[in-house]
Parts: structure tokens; C-alpha cells; sequence
């Protein structure tokens, strides 16, 4: 006669209500640490997390404020493959995945409307200018 | 008193099975994806089977899916015409290759920078992960849907099988033919194993092994029914192969003789393959499951659990026929039984 061999229990299954690759695994922690400690289960200094979060909320802002102040202007795009296009800068979306613009001047043709994706891209340097102001060189938060 | 296997079911993809592929052994235990026609490709944990998480954007079946060696990257072919890149920690998608028809292949380099893709195309195609907008090297040949393609001899050279009844070895840099192996079928799978240069194939009722630099035969094994994969241990001293009959078989690879079949499966066995470690194989079915064999059973490993003589003192069968009841000197616990 022989013996079935014992299991301790059977396979986790999947949860029904989402995609799994829980974020507060051991290998998750480790290989995608995150600057915001307070995200993870890991200890945390509350002085160091506040004065993280002071210095990301300035970051956070002074981005912002810079998407604004580039609203309607002139810009070149700098992306791969050494192509450039200028543009009027319309706006960003939520996620800074894609540009608004207008005007596009394309080597094909000027596109009246057009989205530029940001995704994808390891960076995209954007220079801003006016009839007065020199250019400034503006990296985004890609 | 003898052991009989208890296999692993993994549920949770709701098609069959068609492929499955573990990764290296990482400083976390090493892990499994599995292809499956519904759509959703799954990440386990490789000893234990546990869900760790599904890959969701592909529009149409999964046919292939492979991890690179650190479990930290995964891709899949689908018949969506793409195969897509993920972040095998976070789930994310990372990367969408477009093709021009159903992609049935993928496989990392061993560093994980160059992906290799095959489909119906005919097709075999180069990305590289570093330069993704870039075009892909295109290597042609092949007259028929390619249904596998690997990479071989340190990503030097690529190993592909496909419906013109061929299998081909190509060098990567001049993309021409080193040298091909001609069958009367197809051939249903290919597995390569580096450490010793062995191509495993299966065609029919046999199972294959050649040496994967020079294409010279090694052996041939034929098994009681058409079999759809098979996967040589890391020791080289088992093979197990599944097909058609539902069954798992399990063969000497030095006698080539049959020393076990398993039942279990409700369906075809599409995919089997070895895990890293060789403690376990795991197989595909076209019932939707996967299911974790012991090589050794009996063994503590993972979930199963070595009993020794003497802790039992009873074992009930339920009416169900699929799980039993036994009393031992650890207390109770109910087991899934395999069937047959």
C-alpha cells in the first residue's frame, strides 16, 4: 500500500480583486526602494520623512509653477536621434506622459495641434524662449 | 511503504496552459510565469506555486513567456500581434513590441539586454531592451510560423523551430544558417540547456536530445503517446515529458527507460520544464491549471512535507475522491490527493 506524501497547504491562488506583486514584499522592498521611506513597512526617522517631504512639495511646486510659466510659449523639443521640433507649449498632462502642443514644425509640415509623448523617453530637454529673454535650458521630471 | 506523488494544482487562469518558464535562482527563491490563452500571464513563487501576480494588458491569448535569469524582468508573445516587456517586481508594463502578426516566442539574453521574438511571421527578431525605439535585426529563413526561439552558446547563436518541419541553428552577428535539422512533423517544443550544450526536442511520440552546438543526435525516446514538451533535470539524469494522454512521464535519461507516469492533468500537457534547483518540474494543461511535481517524492520541499514511518496512524479517504483525511502523531490534516 502506498502512502500519499503530505502537503502543509495547498498554493496561494490569485486575489480577485487585484493584480498581486504586493508592494510590501521582501523582494519588492529591496528592489524597489522608494525615497518616501513612509511608503514602506520599513522603521522611519519622522524627522528625516518630513523634511523629505518639505523638499519634494518645494520640487513639486516649483515644477508646476514652470509648466505655467511656459504656457504659450515658444519651445524646442530635443529628443533622440538628434531631431528637434519647436512648438508653442499648450500644456502637460497629469503624469507629464504627454505635451499639448501647437504649431508644431515638423520636417514633414507644421501639425496645428499635436501631443507629444513624454513616455518612453529617458530624457527630453525642452529650451524655452521669448523675443527678450535669453534661452533657459529646463530638464523635466522625466 | 511506498510515496505516492501529490502534485501542486495552481488555479487561477481560467484557459489552457500553453507555455511556462522559471527564472534563475535569485537571493528570493526562484519563480515561474506562465502563458495562458486567456490573456493574462501570472508570476509564482517557483517552490511553492503561490500567486504573486498577473500581467494584465495583452488584448489576445498568451502563447509564449519566459523571465530573465533574476526574476526581474519578464515578456510575453501574444496573439494581440505584440509581445510586451514587464517590471517582474512591480507588474508593470514596460515595454510593447509590435509585430506584424501573432508572436509566439520570446527569450532574454543572458544579461537580459537583447530580447529574441518569433511568430507567425516567420520571423526571428533582435530588440534591444537599451535602444527599444531602434529597429530590430531580422533574421528570415523560415517558411512556416515559428513556434520557438532561443538564444545559445553564450547569446551567440539562436535556436528556432518552426511549422516547415525544421529547427535551425543562426549565428546572431551574419544572420545566416549554421546548420538545420530536418523532421517529417513538427516539432511540438525546444528546450535548451546551456550547462552541456543539450537541445531538447519533441515530435510526436518522441523526445529528442542533441547537442545544441553542433546538432548532432545524442538520443531519441519514444513515450506511450504524442507528447507536446519535455524538460531535461539539471543533473541530466531524469527527463519528464507530457502530452496528449494527460499524463506526466518520467524517464532515466542514461537507460531511457519509463520509470513513472503520473495522472492528474484533466487535459493535454502542454508545457513541462525542470525548476532551476531540479526539486521540482511543473507542467501546463490545457484544463487551465499547473500543476508542481516532487523529482523526489517524498522529500520535504516546499510545501510537501517527508512523513517518516511510524507518525501515521490512519488515513481516510473523503467520498470526493480528492482529498483524504489522515491522522498522524502531528494532529490532522487534509490532503489533496492525485488521482490514479
Amino acid at each position: 500500500m502506498s502512502t500519499l506524501v503530505t502537503v502543509l497547504r495547498l498554493p496561494r491562488g490569485p486575489d480577485p480583486n487585484g493584480r498581486g506583486f504586493d508592494p510590501n514584499s521582501t523582494r519588492f522592498v529591496a528592489l524597489c526602494p522608494t525615497t518616501i521611506s513612509a511608503s514602506t513597512e520599513t522603521w522611519t526617522d519622522s524627522v528625516e520623512v518630513g523634511e523629505e517631504q518639505r523638499a519634494r512639495s518645494a520640487l513639486r511646486e516649483s515644477f508646476l509653477r514652470t509648466l505655467i510659466a511656459m504656457t504659450n510659449k515658444q519651445v524646442q523639443f530635443h529628443m533622440y536621434e538628434r531631431v528637434e521640433v519647436e512648438a508653442k507649449f499648450g500644456a502637460s498632462d497629469i503624469d507629464v506622459l504627454n505635451f499639448q502642443v501647437s504649431e508644431l514644425q515638423t520636417p514633414i509640415g507644421v501639425q496645428k495641434e499635436a501631443l507629444l509623448r513624454a513616455k518612453h523617453r529617458k530624457m527630453l530637454l525642452m529650451t524655452v524662449y521669448d523675443a527678450d529673454d535669453p534661452p533657459i535650458e529646463l530638464p523635466t521630471d522625466d | 511503504m511506498a510515496m505516492r506523488q501529490t502534485p501542486l494544482t495552481c488555479s487561477g487562469h481560467t484557459r489552457p496552459v500553453v507555455d511556462l518558464a522559471f527564472s534563475g535562482i535569485t537571493p528570493y527563491g526562484y519563480f515561474l510565469i506562465s502563458a495562458c490563452k486567456d490573456g493574462k500571464p501570472m508570476l509564482r513563487q517557483g517552490d511553492t506555486g503561490d500567486w504573486i501576480g498577473t500581467f494584465l494588458g495583452h488584448k489576445g491569448a498568451v502563447w509564449g513567456a519566459t523571465l530573465n535569469n533574476e526574476a526581474t524582468k519578464a515578456a510575453t508573445a501574444a496573439a494581440d500581434f505584440t509581445a510586451k516587456v514587464w517590471d517582474a517586481v512591480t507588474g508593470d508594463e514596460v515595454l510593447t513590441l509590435a509585430h506584424k502578426h501573432i508572436v509566439k516566442s520570446v527569450n532574454f539574453t543572458q544579461d537580459s539586454s537583447c530580447l529574441l521574438t518569433g511568430g507567425n511571421d516567420k520571423i526571428i527578431r533582435i530588440y534591444d531592451l537599451n535602444k527599444p525605439e531602434a529597429e530590430p535585426q531580422e533574421i528570415t529563413g523560415h517558411t512556416s510560423a515559428i513556434k520557438k526561439a532561443l538564444w545559445c552558446n553564450n547569446d551567440t547563436q539562436i535556436l528556432s523551430a518552426a511549422d516547415d518541419k525544421t529547427v535551425r541553428l543562426w549565428d546572431r552577428n551574419s544572420t545566416e544558417v549554421v546548420k538545420q535539422l530536418s523532421f517529417d512533423m513538427s516539432v511540438s517544443s525546444m528546450e535548451y540547456i546551456p550547462d552541456g550544450e543539450v537541445l531538447v526536442i519533441t515530435y510526436g511520440k518522441t523526445i529528442a536530445f542533441y547537442n545544441a552546438l553542433s546538432l548532432d543526435m545524442i538520443k531519441t525516446v519514444d513515450a506511450p503517446a504524442s507528447i507536446h514538451s519535455a524538460s531535461l533535470h539539471p543533473d541530466k539524469d531524469f527527463f519528464v515529458a507530457g502530452g496528449d494522454d494527460f499524463k506526466l512521464y518520467k524517464f532515466d535519461y542514461g537507460t531511457k527507460e519509463e520509470l513513472e507516469s503520473y495522472k492528474g492533468h484533466f487535459g493535454p500537457v502542454h508545457c513541462v520544464r525542470f525548476s532551476p534547483d531540479g526539486e521540482l518540474y511543473a507542467s501546463g494543461s490545457e484544463d487551465g491549471t499547473l500543476r508542481l511535481w516532487q523529482t523526489a517524492v517524498g522529500k520535504t520541499y516546499g510545501l510537501w512535507k517527508c512523513v517518516l514511518p511510524g507518525e501515521f496512524s490512519c488515513v481516510c479517504a473523503f467520498p470526493n475522491h480528492f482529498q483524504s483525511l489522515e491522522f498522524t502523531t502531528g494532529g490532522l490534516q487534509v490532503v489533496e490527493t492525485a488521482q490514479g
